[in-house]
């Protein structure tokens, strides 16, 4: 399904008519390397927030006429796919990440076709003054999103716009909480979250009801299936949590972007919209490319307090390296606490990589 | 004698016999050891006496404000060029490895990482444990994941500059809101200077200090300025090493002394209308981008065999910008600010084009040497796009090596000749085109 237009939506040449009727409007992409990018200001601005994901199944000889080879394949991928689908979306948000891709706008500057390239700078730090800036990036957002659309971004459509992100982070917690008591492949964890990140508000509450139904009637966790936590890079693509079923594993818990930091926490519906994107930001479990170490390791030691797992599954993607830096100490804090963690690393590929799932069996034999 | 061999399209290249054309140090180029000395000595001091305090600190960081609180900075990416240049780098990093970290890792980094866990000597490239940790990401992130993973090690306190990236388009508008965010972070750093030292801002002192780095910046100005002469009178074979006292020692005297006999050096050589080669055959200028191969600092001596010296380097130049004096406390901090934001070393894509561009006029440069270098993602950035700008717009030849500035496993002896030798052939036929 591609992006920005959500199952039960067909485009209308406008914008995209979903399975109420109700008209939605166009797309604007955004590029974050884990989640930065406070998408309900596009969302509030009238456009369909879609994160650009990349596809592992397309070669990245495109990206690579510019970025050289040692970089994240990921992020290679995401220009990739820049560079032939931009004229489907009304404009990109290119939020601050990680090394890999923060002075990657100034490529995608010179080489993407976009009538709004724009750059948002979200802090790494999380204090008073940090909140203060990010706040003070919120409103150039807008007004960015004001000019060049000719919108206005007003309050009530901000407060709407963080309502239904709330209504799609609770059902996907409820999903999430499934998947260690029902049988719910790994895959589908992925599938209706990378979902949600490419549809409408209301398309993604109706998938995510949909599921809940589903999925509540399922049977219980598979015997014989192990129980993981997984964490390190983002996965994008469904291929690498099906190697993981296949090793009869199955992720009940993960510290991922396009997993549980997307919906741990809520915004406040009440008071200021702005504040509450600040907040929200500013609180969301941490990913390595943001201080601090502790930070991640308080969330993953909460969430294996929470919920009983064989072991922990730590991977790096192949060139990522917030997350290769972070790996060792957090995975030995991680063991410090008794539990037991297999790190690898591996390739932006959709192929099964044999050695990958030979080290997770032996590993998983010796629980 | 010079030597001529026939490559492979018929072409003669003109090479001078190793033994001839070298290049020649400056008078006063071994003063650096006293002043390294000076340095360490210093280091070793403030690590054991229980009343001074010590702070690793790395590249962006605004070391006058160490300085300022009397504050000795450790410096471990000076160190990890240490224990390369000492031909330790390559066992550190793969001890590094060995402890878990990623080959792909910046390599100064896990140098870093190798000399803490083994506690090699200073003299090989190891560093004490600081008292805390003052660091940007103002150039990457490598600079703050690596120095947070060892204050969490330490178990010291972490002060962290948050620094924005000045993308290329940003106006001035946004400039000074990313400004005002990094002098917040000013005020927070004196709080967390008061709250765990007990140490108070001293504005004559700070003063002081910067007054001292504005001259050791501008001394660092007047010799590039020199640096214009033709034939060329210093080259990167000395620079890389000569610019140390901009690293850690901006805002005390030692450098300043030591820049002012290389600059008078470097006049007298001018007037004499001499250059840096003993033969005074200079045929090739050229630039360097990015760091130095520091386990092989022989590449920059070599460049001499073909005639050809590096007279510009961002990576040395960035160490030294002007710090305006005639300015308020707040205004010198929103100036500091400024030159974290937006170094020669980290200038976004469009203003980095448009630079190269003008210092390849002012230098009268006949080629460009980019170090694509596999630790360092954010310099590597839009080389690709570099060297297509410089070619089309300057009509000169860009070389890209892909190698590392630490880690001797990616540098291939072969290849690189091979690719060197093919950069200087493309600027004998630009040559032999142009007249
Ligand atoms: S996968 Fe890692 S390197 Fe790539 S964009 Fe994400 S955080 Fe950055
Ligand atoms: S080499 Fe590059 S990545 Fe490594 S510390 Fe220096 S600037 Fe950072």
């Amino acid at each position: 399904m591609p992006n920005g237009v959500s199952q039960g939506e067909k485009p209308t040449g406008t914008g995209y008519t979903n399975i109420t009727g109700a008209v939605h409007v166009k797309t604007i992409a955004y590029f974050d390397s884990s989640h930065d990018m406070p998408e309900e200001v596009i969302d509030a601005a009238g456009f369909i927030p879609v994160k650009i994901m990349g596809d592992v199944h397309k070669s990245n000889d495109p990206a690579d006429q510019y970025l050289p080879k040692f970089f994240c394949p990921a992020a290679r991928s995401w220009l990739t796919e820049a560079l032939s689908r931009s004229g489907d979306w009304e404009g990109i948000v290119f939020a601050h990440g990680c090394d890999a891709t923060n002075r990657h706008f100034d490529v995608w500057k010179l080489h993407v076709q976009t009538p709004f390239l724009y750059w948002f700078n979200s802090p790494i730090k999380t204090d008073a003054v940090a909140a203060r800036f990010f706040r003070k990036e919120l409103e150039r957002l807008i007004a960015a999103l004001e000019k060049q659309f000719g919108t206005q971004v007003m309050e009530e459509c901000l407060r709407e716009a963080l309502r239904k992100s709330n209504e799609v982070k609770k059902r996907l917690r409820e999903l999430s909480a499934l998947r260690s008591t029902k049988d719910v492949s790994n895959r589908e964890y992925l599938e209706i979250i990378t979902h949600c990140l490419s549809s409408s508000k209301d398309a993604s509450i109706a998938a995510l009801d949909s599921a809940l139904n589903e999925w509540k009637s399922r049977g219980p966790f598979p015997a014989g299936k192990r129980r993981f936590y997984l964490t390190g890079s983002d996965i994008t693509y469904p291929e690498f949590m099906d190697l993981l079923d296949e090793c009869g594993i199955r992720v009940v818990r993960d510290d991922l972007s396009l997993g549980e930091r997307y919906f741990a926490t809520s915004f406040t519906e009440t008071g200021d919209p702005l504040n509450a994107i600040v907040d929200y930001y500013m609180n969301i479990p941490r990913p390595a490319t943001k201080l601090s170490i502790g930070g991640r390791v308080d969330f993953i030691l909460k969430s294996l307090e929470e919920t009983p797992v064989d072991a922990v599954l730590s991977q790096n993607l192949k060139f990522c390296e917030p997350y290769a830096y972070d790996s060792v100490i957090v995975n030995d804090e991680i063991r410090e606490k008794g539990f037991r963690v297999l790190h690898l690393e591996r390739e932006f590929t959709p192929v099964t990589d044999h050695q990958v799932m030979n080290r997770i069996t032996a590993f998983t034999e010796m629980l | 004698m010079n030597t001529t061999t026939t490559n492979k399209n018929g072409h003669e290249t003109e090479k001078a016999a190793e033994t001839q054309t070298r290049i020649q140090t400056l008078p006063h180029a071994g003063d650096l050891k006293n002043v390294m000395l000076w340095y360490f000595l210093r280091g070793m001091l403030a690590t054991k006496l229980p009343w001074k305090k010590t702070a690793w600190t790395g590249a962006g960081f605004p070391i006058e404000l160490l300085w300022a609180y009397d504050v000795f900075p450790l410096h471990p990416e000076n160190m990890a060029t240490v224990a390369a240049a000492r031909k330790q780098s390559q066992r550190l990093i793969e001890h590094a490895e060995g402890m878990g970290y990623s080959r792909d890792l910046c390599s100064y980094c896990k140098t870093n990482f190798g000399a803490v866990d083994t506690g090699i000597k200073t003299t090989l490239g190891g560093i004490a444990k600081p008292d805390f940790i003052a660091i940007t990401n103002t150039i990457c992130d490598t600079h703050w994941k690596w120095f947070h993973i060892q204050a969490r090690k330490f178990k010291v306190p972490t002060f962290v500059f948050d620094c924005p990236s000045y993308v290329s388009g940003t106006d001035e508008k946004t400039m000074e809101g990313y400004v005002d965010y990094l002098v917040e972070q000013f005020f927070e750093f004196h709080v967390f200077m008061r709250k765990h030292f007990g140490r108070n801002f001293d504005e004559s002192k700070m003063r002081m200090v910067m007054e001292k780095s504005d001259r050791l910046c501008a001394l660092w100005n007047e010799i590039y300025e020199l640096r214009k002469s033709v034939p060329a009178c210093y080259s990167s074979a000395e620079t890389s090493a000569s610019f140390f006292p901009l690293v850690v020692l901006p805002g005390v005297d030692v450098g300043i002394k030591f820049f002012e006999k290389i600059r008078d050096d470097l006049k007298k050589r001018v007037d004499r209308g001499e250059g840096t080669l003993n033969t005074g055959k200079e045929k090739f200028r050229l630039m360097y981008e990015g760091i130095p191969f520091w386990y092989r600092m022989k590449f920059m001596y070599e460049l001499a065999k073909y005639d050809a010296v590096v007279v510009y380097e961002p990576y040395t130049y960035s160490f030294g910008p002007r710090k305006p004096l005639d300015l308020n406390l707040l205004d010198t901090l929103r100036h500091v600010a400024r030159t974290m934001l937006d170094l020669p070393y980290s200038y976004n894509l469009e203003k980095r084009i448009g630079y190269f561009k003008k210092v390849i006029e002012e230098y009268r440069l006949d080629g460009v040497i980019l170090h694509e270098n596999m630790s360092c993602r954010p310099s590597s950035t839009g080389m690709m796009d570099l060297k297509e700008a410089i070619q089309r717009d300057c009509g000169i030849p860009v070389l890209i090596l892909q190698c590392d500035m630490n880690d001797p496993r990616a540098y291939s002896e072969g290849p690189v000749r091979t690719r060197l030798e093919g950069f200087i052939e493309l600027m004998e036929e630009n040559r032999r085109r142009g007249s």
